[in-house]
């Protein structure tokens, strides 16, 4: 709960840094600026007090995942707390810091702390619990007093009977385009008039002696302010100051829509009524507040003039008032966008991506890692906490268990992360380096480390793992170095990362056509000559053209029925061609049935179905026993409607260890998809394995595909 | 029963009273009202008519987009209702006092007095 907390105070940073925006802005620019646009781009403000979305990528959001695991560092994880325990606010637990430098001080001393940290985990546990019963509070509060308000009003009022008031109320009804029936009443007690009801609206007049014409401006007044639902307006804003009650800023901006919303009401009905009446209206008002009588506090009626400061603001205001040039329209417009991109992009506390490594798999975390440091008791010392994750750690990793390793991974120092990034490399499990690497500090010295190591192993599968989470500069870094070193592959990782596709692709297209020439060139002096797809050697078609590489790494094989010679390159040791060969009959007996050979390979795999309703989260099913030898050839091709992450290795009953682990996450849009190809060779020895296929993450649904093992005999 | 009502919402009541179908209808009343000299804004309209409604002098049945108006308080009982408030405030609660008053005060004319002696003496017949 205290998640949801947390979602609140960042939602309310967010919210406090754009009304200090709005607030500065009206300093300069109060009278420049549409009144009404100063009322309603409190509403941008207000919903982003209120909604808990986000872009992904927003402004403060990694700052708050910062702060969290700041916080998360200094605060040791409690013997008896529940998996989101160790987060709380950021204030208490810096307080809770000075309380570990404590710790180092005698055992004794140590133990008369134990009743206040008692306590004040319990405070930090409920914090939620306080925040909400005050918010709830305030409301109820809220809601009694004006309910109090109205009954007052409504006790001594009485209905005006007089059919020509009435007339005139319709006739400005239908001037103000409101088109339900507004009641009209008379109370004595009321200092100035005002509008009370949500559905069924009416208005109270203090007396009915009023000149036509401030009968008309008041009624107009009111009606403007039923017509823009002021007062669903300013319950949202009471509803939205009671939720963030500790906010100071929020309860400043509650005060200034109050005022903002009579100024533009003034402004609505001027507008309407044309400005030279605005010496008349400003007298109306003036009248109005003739009786000075007023009730306690009225949040949510709508009055006419709320009290004797604004009100002479409000007349000012009136007096000056003017239709806005073109160029303020265009800076308001300007101004708003802003405001909203802003809101927008400020972002909140991510609570999905913050809570799905811990929501993941609570029970691994419960029963591996909590249950052993309760036994032991409440020694929150740092080294203790250190020891705890990486004890943690080691039994995630132990236990194949991707949730588990990454929630004690994020919590170790940066050390002790490469000091895994660099195990986890060695023993080449490439799923725990996504997890690990996800959770770390993005561009970190481990990271970079590892990524100069990687990139000279040219371990391309690693290094996109690792790609993403890097800085841009970084990655810009690596990319004039793939560059330079003319590595393909890692260029095209990186432009990837980068978000450059294009740019990889019309080097690659670039590339390949330089080679491709080269390659023709080369051919050329060989006495070959190419014309689009057809080879010709001494003016003849060619059928079969191959150009086998030493090592047998690369070949060109082409080949064209129509053509009429078959043709061979020969090179030497060093790649050049030293000359061109006619095939024998042999020869190309040999070619062809090489190539024919591959679907006869498919004849002798054994092909396991796999189709299966559901896994359960954290799950593996076992899909039977199978002996491989060296050579043999396995392939995973997995699909599943629904899930996130699917694990599928071998096992051989071997504690800690599992082979030919293939860990896919899905794809946007996408099904899960678990494709891969291993063969069986040294270190891992031969031997009888047993299958399995995990839900990694959550339920897995409709998985179908096969896994096929093709024995090395076979070709 | 107890409630008051204001002239303008009087004289609504009495075009409801003396429409001699079961149900009235919006324009049939903003008619009578035009008939009566009284000319009144559509909203005025219904505003009277949701207060009369309120104090249950009046029911409303929505058909569609019209709403079809009936008397929930026949002209009758709101006329006793209103002449024993008007004894209890003037006579102190004495029809002979109303009665005498009526006579002495030379306010009816000689066929009514007649019919008020009949109705006397049916009256004392029946009880």
């Amino acid at each position: 709960m205290n998640q949801i907390l947390k979602l609140f105070l960042s939602m309310s940073f967010s919210g406090s840094l754009l009304i200090l925006f709005l607030l500065l802005g009206k300093r300069f620019l109060k009278d420049k600026i549409n009144r009404q646009w100063q009322y309603y781009i409190w509403a941008v403000v207000v919903l982003r007090l209120l909604l808990p979305f986000g872009p992904e990528a927003s402004l403060l959001g990694r700052t708050y995942q910062a702060v969290d695991r700041a916080v998360a560092r200094t605060v040791p994880l409690r013997q008896q707390s529940l998996p989101d325990a160790p987060e709380s606010v950021p204030a208490p637990a810096a307080g809770r810091g000075t309380d570990n430098v404590h710790g180092d001080s005698p055992a004794g001393d140590f133990a008369a702390f134990h009743p206040f940290q008692d306590i004040g985990t319990l405070l930090m546990d409920h914090i939620w619990l306080v925040w909400l019963m005050a918010a709830l509070g305030l409301m109820i509060r809220k809601a009694t007093i004006y309910q109090g308000f109205i009954r007052y009003i409504k006790a001594g009022s009485v209905p005006v009977s007089d059919m020509e008031m009435l007339d005139r109320l319709s006739m400005a009804a239908e001037q103000a385009s409101v088109k339900r029936p507004i009641d009209l009443w008379v109370n004595p007690l009321v200092s100035s008039p005002l509008l009370i009801g949500f559905f069924r609206p009416c208005i109270v007049l203090p007396g009915t002696d009023v000149s036509e014409k401030n009968f008309q401006y008041i009624l107009m007044h009111e009606l403007t302010h039923y017509r823009r639902r002021d007062m669903f307006y300013k319950w949202l804003v009471q509803f939205t100051v009671c939720l963030h009650w500790f906010n100071p800023l929020v309860h400043l901006m509650g005060r200034e829509i109050t005022r903002a919303c009579e100024f533009s009401c003034d402004e609505a009905v001027l507008a309407r009524m044309g400005y030279e009446n605005a010496q008349d209206y400003g007298q109306t008002l003036l009248d109005a507040m003739a009786a000075v009588w007023r009730y306690r506090e009225n949040p949510g009626a709508v009055t006419l003039s709320e009290n004797k400061r604004l009100l002479k603001e409000r007349l000012s205001a009136i007096v000056n008032f003017r239709e806005k040039s073109k160029a303020m329209r265009f800076l308001t417009g300007a101004l708003t966008l802003l405001v909203i991109s802003g809101a927008a992009f400020i972002g909140v506390y991510p609570v999905v991506q913050a809570g799905s490594p811990e929501g993941g798999n609570p029970a691994a975390y419960d029963s591996q890692a909590v249950s052993p440091r309760a036994e032991k008791g409440g020694q929150g010392d740092m080294d203790g906490v250190g020891i705890q994750y990486s004890q943690m750690a080691e039994k995630g990793y132990e236990a194949y268990s991707l949730p588990l390793f990454q929630l004690a991974f994020c919590r170790l120092d940066e050390a002790e992360q490469g000091e895994w990034l660099d195990r986890i490399y060695a023993d080449g499990e490439i799923a725990f380096m996504g997890a690990a690497v996800a959770v770390a500090e993005e561009d970190c010295a481990a990271i970079r480390n590892l990524a100069e190591r990687i990139y000279e192993d040219g371990e391309i599968a690693f290094f996109s793992v690792l790609a993403p989470h890097m800085s841009e500069e970084t990655l810009l870094a690596w990319l004039d170095r793939a560059l330079e070193d003319g590595d393909i592959s890692f260029q095209s990782v990186l432009f990837d990362a980068l978000d450059r596709d294009e740019e990889y692709d019309e080097l690659k297209e670039a590339q390949e056509e330089a080679w491709d020439e080269a390659q023709a060139a080369e051919y050329r002096a060989a006495g070959v000559t190419m014309d689009g797809k057809d080879y010709y050697y001494r003016e003849q078609l060619v059928d079969i053209f191959l150009d086998m590489r030493p090592g047998k790494a690369f070949y060109t094989l082409s080949m064209n029925p129509e053509g009429t010679v078959n043709i061979r390159i020969l090179r030497n040791d060093e790649n050049e061609i030293t000359g061109v060969a006619y095939m024998t009959e042999a020869e190309v007996a040999e070619l062809l049935g090489e190539s024919g050979e591959d679907s006869d390979d498919e004849a002798d795999a054994e092909t396991i179905p796999v189709d299966l309703d559901t896994i359960a989260a954290g799950e593996s099913v076992c899909l039977g026993e199978y002996t491989l030898a060296f050579g043999d050839r396995i392939r995973y091709d997995i699909l599943a409607e629904t899930g996130t992450g699917m694990t599928v290795f071998f096992d051989r009953g071997e504690k800690n260890t599992v082979y030919w682990a293939a860990h896919n996450l899905r794809q946007e849009d996408e099904p899960l998809k678990c494709s891969a190809e291993f063969t069986v060779e040294p270190p891992i020895k031969p031997g009888t394995f047993k299958l399995y296929i995990q839900a990694t993450y959550d339920t897995l649904e409709e998985v179908k595909g096969s896994i096929s093992i093709v024995p090395a005999d076979a070709s | 029963m107890a409630q008051q009502i204001s002239d303008a919402e009087l004289e609504i009541m009495k075009i409801v009273w003396a429409n001699p179908e079961e149900v009235t209808l919006f324009s049939y009343i903003m008619e009578g009202l035009a008939a009566r000299g009284k000319h009144c804004q559509k909203n005025t309209l219904i505003v009277l008519l949701s207060r009369l409604m309120n104090k249950g002098f009046l029911g409303a049945r929505k058909i569609g987009r019209r709403n079809e108006y009936t008397a929930l308080v026949s002209e009758a009982e709101y006329q006793t209702a209103q002449t024993k408030n008007f004894l209890d405030k003037i006579y102190e609660g004495s029809a002979k006092g109303l009665v005498s008053n009526l006579i002495l005060g030379d306010l009816l004319a000689e066929e009514e007095y007649e019919e008020l002696k009949r109705l006397l003496e049916e009256g004392r017949g029946r009880s």
